[in-house]
């Protein structure tokens, strides 16, 4: 196959066309990597819920601040598979994409962008799946602030992108601390108040828990979706956002600084 | 032309101080000459394909490249296990930007890959010869200055490797290949120049036989 005019693609033009190319590659083999790969891929996190959903609504109580149980652990729980699954593609991204590397083009950096972005794609169609289902059982899923909900939601998968480069060059640089950060992440979900409230909590803990960002990420969902719900006092919508931000920025600085160092062997 | 200019390279091993793969390389390598790199198992001469197709970085010195330089083709690297060879075959299109003929290209190494079937089953069902068609007709589909096959052609059969050949010697007017085997026919049959690499230093040889004969003699020059 030749044509000999040719003219050297831009550095964006490379890119974008990396970006697509691995966004498909990636969906592919999440989606048919193993028997019914597709189904499992949606089905996990939402069979998990609802595992979730029945012992505390069978078992424990109706109500928690003000929302149904069922909806109010729903929205927790996919706030947190938010940020946890974002960071761990992203954490995990370096080994997994080793082969990728013999084509110059593509940069590590970018095999990571992909996969937040595709993380964040699936998430969308798991809360779809999981508010749906709560709509056919009678509960009524309409947020009383979208934006606010949605806002949060996305705040989560910011978190999520941060921590995820910043843990990402950690755990390829420093294998024995990379161990450490997953010992600490076991209880984030109970800290993060996915499965209790934290408002029920004496105020001198609850200063401590309330600087996971994850937690406040989380309350704001409650909060958008009911005006009326008895949020954590300290909640505050901008230390999201303003974790977010410079968790992103120290990630993408630590790549920056580590580029050639993260994939020469 | 690849201009390879003071180039040193070690690997990060548990002791600090390892020793260079290779020290001190600087080289030409002028457009439309294939060349062979030739040496002892260890010597360094996947470090050298790896610097010179960019996916590994030298610790000191630099590598230019004046011309489009294909990727490194070897031990099934770049390939996918669980998608089928289409699908790999599909990405390596695309982050080459070639999304508008994809169809024809996609066709054409099919064809040269001449693997039937197995085209559209997951590459870690492939055997090795499987794999090392799939990758060489992958990087036919491209018009690349300088090809960089690194051990690919050793596992095919003979008569892959007689189309290999042929249309290598189709593209030798406007192309060249920088390859590594340990098989001298292969190499000689393809190949012009060579480069002798030992005890991390290399040799350039304007004749393949030269370079042969040196390392067969145990003394580079």
């Amino acid at each position: 196959m030749s044509n000999n005019q040719h003219i050297p693609r831009s550095s964006l033009t490379i890119t974008l066309a990396v970006w697509k190319a691995l966004f498909l590659r990636e969906a592919l083999s999440r989606i048919f990597s193993g028997r019914a790969a597709w189904f499992w891929l949606l089905a996990e996190p939402v069979f998990n819920v609802a595992y979730m959903v029945v012992i505390f609504t069978v078992i424990r109580m109706r109500v928690v601040g003000g929302i149904e149980t069922a909806v109010w652990l729903v929205l927790g729980m996919l706030g947190f598979f938010m940020f946890q699954r974002t960071s761990s593609q992203l954490m995990n991204a370096i080994k997994a994409n080793q082969a990728l590397f013999a084509y110059r083009q593509v940069k590590l950096i970018d095999t990571l962008m992909v996969r937040a972005g595709l993380e964040g794609f699936l998430m969308i169609f798991i809360a779809c799946i999981l508010l749906t289902s709560l709509v056919i059982l009678g509960y009524s899923v309409m947020p009383a602030d979208p934006l606010l909900m949605l806002g949060a939601f996305f705040g989560l998968w910011c978190i999520g992108v941060g921590f995820g480069l910043i843990t990402s060059v950690v755990i390829a640089m420093l294998p024995d601390l990379g161990k450490i950060i997953k010992f600490i992440m076991r209880p984030m979900m109970i800290i993060s108040g996915v499965i209790f409230p934290l408002s029920s909590l004496p105020p001198q803990i609850r200063e401590w828990l309330m600087l996971n960002p994850v937690a406040h990420g989380i309350e704001s969902m409650r909060l958008g979706f009911s005006p009326y719900y008895h949020a954590v006092p300290e909640l505050n919508i901008g230390y999201i956002f303003s974790f977010a931000l410079g968790s992103v920025f120290f990630g993408l600085a630590l790549h920056r600084r580590f580029a050639i160092k993260l994939v020469t062997k | 032309m690849i201009i390879i200019n003071d180039v040193y390279k070690r690997y990060k091993s548990e002791r600090e101080s390892s020793d260079w793969v290779l020290h001190d390389i600087n080289l030409t390598i002028p457009s439309n000459v294939s060349v062979a790199l030739i040496g002892a198992n260890g010597a360094g001469k996947s470090t050298l394909m790896s610097l010179i197709g960019g996916v590994d970085k030298p610790n000191k010195g630099t590598v230019e490249r004046h011309c489009r330089v294909s990727w490194s083709m070897g031990f099934g690297g770049g390939l996918h296990g669980a998608l089928t060879g289409r699908q790999n075959a599909k990405f390596v299109c695309r982050v080459h930007g070639y999304e508008d003929d994809i169809k024809a290209r996609l066709a054409y190494i099919q064809d040269f890959a001449g693997i039937g079937d197995a085209f559209d089953r997951p590459v870690k069902s492939y055997s090795a010869g499987m794999k090392s068609r799939l990758q060489f007709g992958l990087s036919l589909a491209f018009d690349f200055d300088v090809y960089l096959s690194d051990e690919v052609t050793s596992t095919g059969d003979a008569a892959f490797r007689k189309k290999a050949a042929d249309s290598f010697k189709k593209l030798a007017d406007h192309s060249s290949i920088i390859m590594v085997s340990h098989d001298e026919g292969t190499l000689k049959e393809f190949c012009t120049a060579g480069i002798l690499i030992a005890d991390g230093a290399a040799h350039w040889f304007d004749h393949i036989d030269d370079a042969l004969k040196s390392y067969k003699d145990g003394r580079p020059k």
